[in-house]
């Protein structure tokens, strides 16, 4: 019988790596020259100052000193990132929760849901680029009829300050909330409907309302959706051209007193505060597990513990053995000693 | 998936019970609908109604007058119209196409292929996600520059391939296609491209036609590349075009060009999305997956 292996071992991996990798080239090529060489260099220039000459580039390695410069001399960037923070905390969970009430309301058996649903996917394309800017120009965005003042001095007489004109900020800037929502709806809708029906069914003949359905079934079922919408929004409403901030880090940029190096900096710092907010929110979502969640990981915290004893225990077995056999070794080279 | 039939999502009768819903919906489907109400009665507003305040939403006494000053603009600039609108399609056609090839490639291979390294690139284009773009701005200048590939059309269509957006959704929902599909194929001897080819792309056409509109919509209002990496007036984009008309004109005359502007460049955009709506409100209740 022939028993040659055709294939070495590790071979086959390789083989699996090769195909990684050739799916995922063109996009990492891209992504490597255009956008995190890019970055990497940002971050150097962030460390000078710079200054755009008609000869090229003046650079000044300066260290932190940028860094530095923006929080303690610098009060436009601070500022605008306590509302930017505060104006983000509020208006993501708004956004999201809104956009899964209109997915669930779409996703009802009604008629015209065709029209329905494609006006609520409409904002898909206005909501960014000129449409908007214009529209935000014309003051067209915000809701005429609500008196934003009165409900200002009323939550201001209930919350700290900041709190409440944040608050009220998200209130007078509501449709535009609105309109950012198309593709988080789109999103929801197209998780709705994976959900499998017949674990509907099953709990309706186990007696479930709609409202237990609603907590037990759709919402651990849609969870991975809801973290991709969250991260989305949070991407979206700050990388968007009418966020304050990316226009002070643009004109910094291009005025004197600022300089490239300077805006790198801003920018940088701008990114790290980006993404501690989606990890907040990551870890708010995805922390909370439900029973069964938790009930698997015991389970397979249990399974590798065991597994390490296991190791450990063939592990000593291993070294009893080895010196048992030294030991053995040694008895027969006293004795071979003695007979010789 | 009971309750769908072919594709007719809507169910055949009224009944009391939707009356509601409809209820609920309408109001805010109102307001989903001002802007483009708005856009479209813009641009065909005559002077005092463009600075009206507060501005009015419809407009009571329609002219074409913008569309006239535009034309009459254009025809004064050295370029026809015609070469930005051409130059325009071949950047969108070509940056709509490929980053969905790229995307879905990519977000296949990080979702259900095993190699090396992947988490780690995962990580990576994660961060890169939260990165502001504008930062980049000179870093970039100076890798196309290096590259050679100024005043080319490569400068335009480069540096909005690398999407990490698209990427990052349609790799969520290759994550939602269980791995019994992909298994079962492989033990009837698909190979990876084959299965890339006819389980993944057909699944999940509903993320490739968000991410088709998203890109469509990035590209073909992008004034960024003319702007920085674009020297020949010919090789410039619409939006870029229909932008510097509406600044060279005087502030006033300006606002009745800009607003007839942006209604060009918003057809198109609408245009995609109503071509494109069908292929992601049918399909998604039609990918197999459970």
């Amino acid at each position: 019988m022939n028993n040659k292996r055709k294939t070495k071992p590790g071979q086959l991996e390789k083989r699996e790596n090769a195909v990684g990798y050739l799916f995922i080239l063109p996009w990492l090529i891209g992504l490597v020259l255009l956008v995190l060489w890019p970055i990497v260099q940002s971050f150097q220039y962030s460390l000078n100052k710079i200054k755009l000459l008609p000869q090229g580039m003046a650079k000044l390695y300066v260290g932190f000193e940028n860094y530095s410069q923006i929080f303690l001399t610098d009060p436009d960037f601070i500022m605008g990132l306590e509302s930017y923070l505060l104006e983000t905390l509020i208006a993501v969970p708004v956004i999201v929760a809104f956009s899964l009430i209109i997915a669930m309301l779409l996703n009802q058996k009604i008629s015209c849901r065709g029209f329905f649903r494609m006006i609520f996917f409409l904002p898909i394309i206005i909501a960014s680029g000129p449409v908007m800017q214009q529209l935000a120009d014309q003051e067209a965005a915000s809701i005429p009829m609500m008196n934003v003042t009165m409900i200002e001095q009323l939550l201001d007489e209930y919350l700290p300050h900041v709190l409440a004109e944040s608050i009220t900020s998200v209130f007078s800037n509501m449709i535009t909330l609105l309109w950012y929502s198309g593709v988080q709806i789109l999103i929801f809708l197209a998780a709705l409907q994976k959900i499998d029906t017949s674990l509907y069914e099953a709990a309706k003949m186990d007696g479930g309302s709609k409202w237990e359905c609603f907590w037990k079934i759709t919402l651990p079922t849609i969870k991975p959706m809801i973290l991709l919408n969250v991260v989305y929004t949070v991407i979206f409403m700050s990388n968007n051209e009418q966020n304050a901030l990316i226009v002070l880090i643009y004109d910094t940029m291009l005025s004197a007193t600022g300089g490239y190096g300077y805006a790198s900096a801003m920018a940088w710092l701008y990114s790290i505060i980006e993404s501690a907010i989606v990890i907040f929110f990551a870890v708010l979502i995805m922390g909370r597990k439900d029973v069964y969640e938790r009930r698997a990981k015991k389970y397979q915290r249990e399974l590798r513990k065991e597994k390490r004893l296991e190791r450990k225990i063939r592990k000593r077995g291993e070294r009893h053995e080895r010196s048992y056999a030294k030991q053995k070794e040694k008895q027969q080279r006293k004795q071979s000693k003695k007979s010789a | 998936m009971a309750g769908y039939k072919g594709s007719n999502i809507n169910p055949k009768k009224f009944e009391i019970g939707q009356l509601k819903i409809i209820l609920a919906l309408l109001p805010l489907a109102v307001f989903m609908g001002i802007p483009i109400v708005f856009i479209v009665c813009h641009a065909f507003k005559p002077m005092d109604e463009l600075f009206a305040f507060p501005p009015q939403i419809l407009v009571h006494k329609p002219t074409l007058d913008n569309f006239v000053k535009l034309f009459k603009a254009s025809a004064d600039s050295n370029i026809p119209m015609s070469r930005y609108v051409f130059n325009s399609v071949i950047v969108t056609g070509s940056v709509v196409l490929l980053s969905i090839l790229f995307s879905t490639m990519a977000g296949f291979a990080l979702s259900k292929l095993r190699f090396k390294g992947k988490y780690a690139l995962l990580e990576i284009n994660n961060t890169a996600l939260m990165f502001v773009s504008v930062a980049v701005m000179i870093p970039r200048y100076l890798v196309i520059d290096a590259l050679g590939m100024k005043d080319t059309y490569f400068a335009h269509i480069l540096p909005l391939l690398a999407m990490p957006v698209g990427l990052f959704l349609v790799k969520q929902f290759i994550d939602q296609i269980p791995d019994a599909l992909l298994d079962a194929a492989y033990m009837d001897g698909a190979s990876d491209f084959k299965i890339y080819r006819s389980i993944i792309i057909p699944l999940i056409k509903p993320a490739i036609a968000t991410t088709a509109i998203l890109a469509f919509q990035q590209v073909w209002v992008n004034v960024e590349s003319s702007n920085f990496y674009i020297n020949d007036e010919s090789m410039k984009t619409l939006a870029f075009y229909l932008n510097t008309l509406a600044n060279q004109n005087s502030n006033v005359a300006g606002q009745g060009i800009q607003a007839a502007g942006i209604l060009i460049q918003f057809i198109p955009n609408l245009a995609i999305f109503l071509i494109l709506r069908k292929s992601f409100m049918n399909t998604m209740a039609h990918s197999g997956i459970k």
